[in-house]
């Protein structure tokens, strides 16, 4: 039995496929991970390092919950000294600002939705609360959403956290190393080919990130995922004004103020992605509707001038949520990809829940909802 | 990449970017024989850097005017004529104070003036921003009292700002001597000149000299000889230069001829010669290439300064319409740069079926204006540079990290120059890596141990120089084939979901 020999090999070292890693390493399998870059290169690295709940799609929130416990007690995961350097802040709250009719009665009506689910993360934020807890907001502000516990991290120090620590406990991570081929091995597990020659393993999970289909491809397995290229910007320093992150609700709007004072704005407007060339490229005619966007909520930030732009490539579901289970009649092959940009604050839960499974050889029932199959024709019916 | 409709219009023939000698003499060319041209500049008035506020200096509105004409000699009043013209041509659209912050291969140009910004475009965008002061981080180099000779030209020139006290020059090339000169003119005696040049880089430059570069080399002898005469004290093979103090500069230490020494200073000027500005090519993704005589990268351009993309082939666009000219191109001063600038008007000419076409006399020019340029190169080699900062020097001093800190990450493996960057933030700061990026890549290399290849430069992204929120919300200009909001569309849809899949119902 394949599963016997606890042995996996995990393709792509960004953090879904160094958490992973960790809790299998920890469970005493041997992993061996490989990346065509550097670990953490991508999406990892340079996204917002959100850890929130709020506006968190149903489907995930008990992950997500689960995700918000490991972050909340991070030390266990990676270490005291760490975790520090992660610079988590959670109680920080996140907003989803309503700056007009229609945002305000989606919130309310998004709020009720949560309520009726028992999933009360989100309280609705009257005109004035939201004026108190924003200083500087627009007064066409008419309220809003909020989840006070959630915050964020900083991704870069996460993801190098995530892959010392699976490192330390045991795992190996090839970098600049370019997956060539796939196939199963008869009587069980996979075989994957690399420039530097062949690795078998019990267990293959694809944690290929933007390139997560072309992985799955090579198991003749079709999965239908976008290349984005979401893109940031950030402003030079200014008086620190902001404790919450602050998002929009129809807009192009997502931004917090670090702890030196510079202002980090998202949004998810999308850059020219080049997956080919393991690049993206910013818009800048694009990304003048992220900075109209934040100009709406805080008139007054006008002056503060913008340093710098990035992009990092993520993979998207047509569905905005990931591909985390079992690919189509391939057990022994997992797929973890396509977090549409908000998969940061999930990835300790992922790596728990996959390695779980893949320990117990069942599916963790938190996982339900993301399997493969999920697009294949007649699956709905 | 094909035409579609929606093919956003041309604002000129031509773009230059740059209002200097290089700038001014392409324009002025390229307008005289019918295009239209659109000029870009940070400055308020034509001249760049060598003729800055060389009309009001002129006028003599200022009271200190005239002093510092006669201070800054002939080789600033040469500008004159060249402005004169500039100003006098139809078909130049000259937009004064505006700051370039992002160009592309295409030949669209991103500008900032004031709160105002927006992008413009033309079949041919000329760069013609000029050089900057070889970065050379040393000991105390943040301090306050520690300027470079460019910016105090630049105080003396636009502001007739001249400095007091006790003055300590260090460095290397023509413009520190001439601007101790230019001091002593004022009747500001600098305490010191410290060459980091010494007997022997002037020796095995006579090799390298020609009659046609002759001039220039007369003109520097000149003022060494002025130099002496004020008895100004020189020293020569200056190294391990130091500024000391606690809030502000208040003493130099060096060494020179085998001894240690120490001066009360209020101003150190420093110099260590100049380097094309590479901000603008690398952020439009053009190639570049390590000149190991300047110790600084360079775009890699023809003759005639057409520069060569090095985007991705799918990014890349019909034709690469970015020329090169000046010391934005090559160090060559203003005699060279408004050589080129004309044969790089000629060459964008040629190519609209206008103009006389380039000239044997064309080439000739710029030869003759570079012609002096490897005794230049070989006398003033790169000093205060030449050996990597100690590791309590900072290096980038926007995010304050000194040579160690880079150092001991380039060890733990962050050795490439992105890495590196994401890894300490250098770079990152306002100066967007324009003042540490050479160091950064020579301590990469310093780490592999060997001298080449050099590591590429920090990847450029837009905006190349800071782009205030307001003035990018409002951008003018936008490419209609770009504009189309697209965005990651993961907003949660609470009302269908729940019918169709909730497991609860």
């Amino acid at each position: 039995m394949t599963r016997q020999n606890k042995t996996a090999l995990i393709i792509g070292a960004g953090l879904q496929g160094c958490s992973i890693a960790l809790f299998l390493a920890k469970a005493g399998w041997k992993v061996t991970l490989f990346d065509k870059n550097v670990a953490g290169r991508h999406a990892s690295s340079v996204n917002a390092g959100g850890l929130r709940m709020l506006l968190r799609d149903w489907r995930e929130y008990p992950l997500a919950q689960r995700a918000m416990w490991h972050w909340a007690n991070l030390d266990q995961l990676v270490g005291a000294a760490a975790a520090k350097s992660c610079e988590v802040r959670l109680g920080v709250s996140q907003i989803a600002l309503a700056l007009d009719e229609a945002e305000m009665s989606w919130a309310i009506s998004r709020a009720e939705d949560m309520a009726r689910r028992n999933l009360g993360q989100e309280e609705l934020l009257s005109r004035d609360a939201v004026r108190s807890l924003l200083p500087g907001v627009s007064g066409r502000a008419l309220g809003g959403l909020i989840s006070r516990a959630d915050g964020h991290a900083n991704p870069a120090a996460a993801t190098r956290a995530f892959r010392e620590a699976c490192m330390a406990a045991g795992a190996q991570i090839v970098q600049n190393c370019q997956v060539q081929g796939l196939a199963p091995v008869g009587g069980g597990g996979w075989r994957v080919t690399t420039p530097t020659g062949n690795h078998e393993g019990g267990v293959l999970v694809n944690c290929g990130g933007a390139w997560g289909a072309d992985v799955a491809a090579m198991a003749g397995q079709a999965l239908p995922l976008r290349t984005v290229a979401p893109s940031m910007m950030v402003t030079a320093r200014v008086q620190p004004f902001l404790g919450p992150v602050v998002i929009g609700i129809d807009r192009p709007l997502s931004f917090k103020q670090s702890a030196v004072g510079s202002l980090v704005i998202g949004g998810g407007i999308l850059g020219k992605p080049c997956p080919e060339r393991d690049t993206s490229f910013t818009v800048m005619d694009r990304m003048t509707q992220s900075a109209a966007a934040t100009l709406e909520a805080f008139p007054a930030l006008a002056h503060a001038p913008v340093l710098r732009t990035w992009t990092g490539l993520e993979g998207a579901t047509p569905d905005g949520i990931p591909f985390i289970g079992p690919g189509p009649g391939t057990p022994d092959l997992w797929h973890v990809f396509g977090f549409c940009g908000h998969g940061f604050h999930l990835s300790p839960a992922v790596g728990e829940s996959v390695a779980h499974s893949l320990v117990s050889g069942s599916l963790h029932p938190m996982l339900a909802p993301f399997g493969c199959n999920r697009f294949a024709h007649g699956a709905n019916a | 990449m094909t035409h579609s409709p929606t093919t956003p219009p041309m604002n000129a023939d031509v773009i230059i970017v740059g209002c200097g000698p290089s700038g001014m003499a392409a324009a002025v060319e390229l307008a005289t024989a019918g295009c239209s041209v659109l000029v870009m500049d940070m400055q308020p008035a034509p001249g760049g850097q060598i003729f800055r506020n060389l009309e009001a200096n002129t006028r003599g509105r200022n009271p200190g005017s005239k002093s510092v004409l006669a201070a800054l000699g002939p080789s600033y009043r040469a500008g004159v004529a060249l402005i004169e013209r500039f100003r006098a041509c139809k078909g130049i659209d000259y937009r004064s104070q505006t700051t370039v912050w992002e160009v592309r291969p295409d030949g669209t140009v991103g500008w900032l003036r004031g709160m105002e910004a927006g992008y413009v475009r033309a079949p041919c965008v000329l760069l013609a921003h000029g050089a900057m002061e070889r970065p050379a981080p040393f000991p105390g180099w943040t301090l306050p009292g520690v300027m470079t000779a460019g910016a105090v030209q630049t105080l003396l020139k636009a502001g007739n700002l001249k400095p007091s006290g006790n003055i300590v020059l260090a460095g290397t090339g023509p413009l520190l001597l001439l601007l101790a000169t230019q001091l002593c003119h004022l009747g500001v005696k600098p305490a010191l000149i410290g060459r980091t040049d010494n007997f022997s880089h002037s020796l095995k430059a006579m090799r390298h000299l020609r009659g046609g570069g002759l001039s220039p080399v007369i003109k520097g002898v000149g003022w060494l000889a002025r130099l002496k005469a004020k008895g100004v004290r020189t020293v020569s093979g200056l190294t391990h230069l130091a500024a000391e103090g606690a809030r502000k500069v208040e003493a130099v230490s060096f060494a020179a001829g085998g001894r240690r020494e120490r001066l009360p200073c209020d101003l150190l000027i420093v110099h260590d010669g100049i380097v094309p500005a590479i901000d603008i090519p690398n952020g439009a993704g053009l190639a570049l290439q390590w000149d190991q005589t300047n110790a600084s990268w360079r775009p890699h351009t023809t003759t005639d300064g057409l520069a060569t993309p090095a985007l991705p082939p799918e990014l890349e666009p019909d034709h690469c319409a970015i020329r090169i000219t000046g010391d934005a191109r090559r160090i060559g001063g203003a005699d060279a740069a408004m050589a080129h600038g004309r044969l790089a008007a000629q060459a964008i000419l040629a190519e609209q079926g206008k103009g006389s076409g380039i000239t044997p006399q064309h080439r000739k020019a710029v030869r003759k204006a570079l012609s002096v340029r490897p005794f230049l190169d070989t006398a003033f080699p790169p000093g205060l540079s030449a050996s990597l900062p100690d590791d309590a020097t900072i290096v980038c001093r926007c995010e304050e990290l000194s040579a160690g800190t880079l150092r001991a990450k380039i060890h733990a493996g962050f050795n490439n120059m992105d890495a590196l960057r994401g890894e300490t933030r250098c770079g990152m700061g306002p100066c967007q890596g324009r003042n540490c990026m050479v160091s950064a890549a020579r301590l990469i290399m310093e780490a592999h141990n060997t001298s080449g290849p050099v590591p590429p430069t920090f990847r450029g992204r837009p905006p190349i120089r800071p782009l205030p929120l307001g003035a990018l919300a409002s951008l003018t200009g936008l490419d209609p084939r770009a504009t189309e909001l697209l965005t990651l569309e993961d907003k949660p849809e609470h009302d269908q979901e729940d019918k169709a899949h909730d497991p609860a119902e």
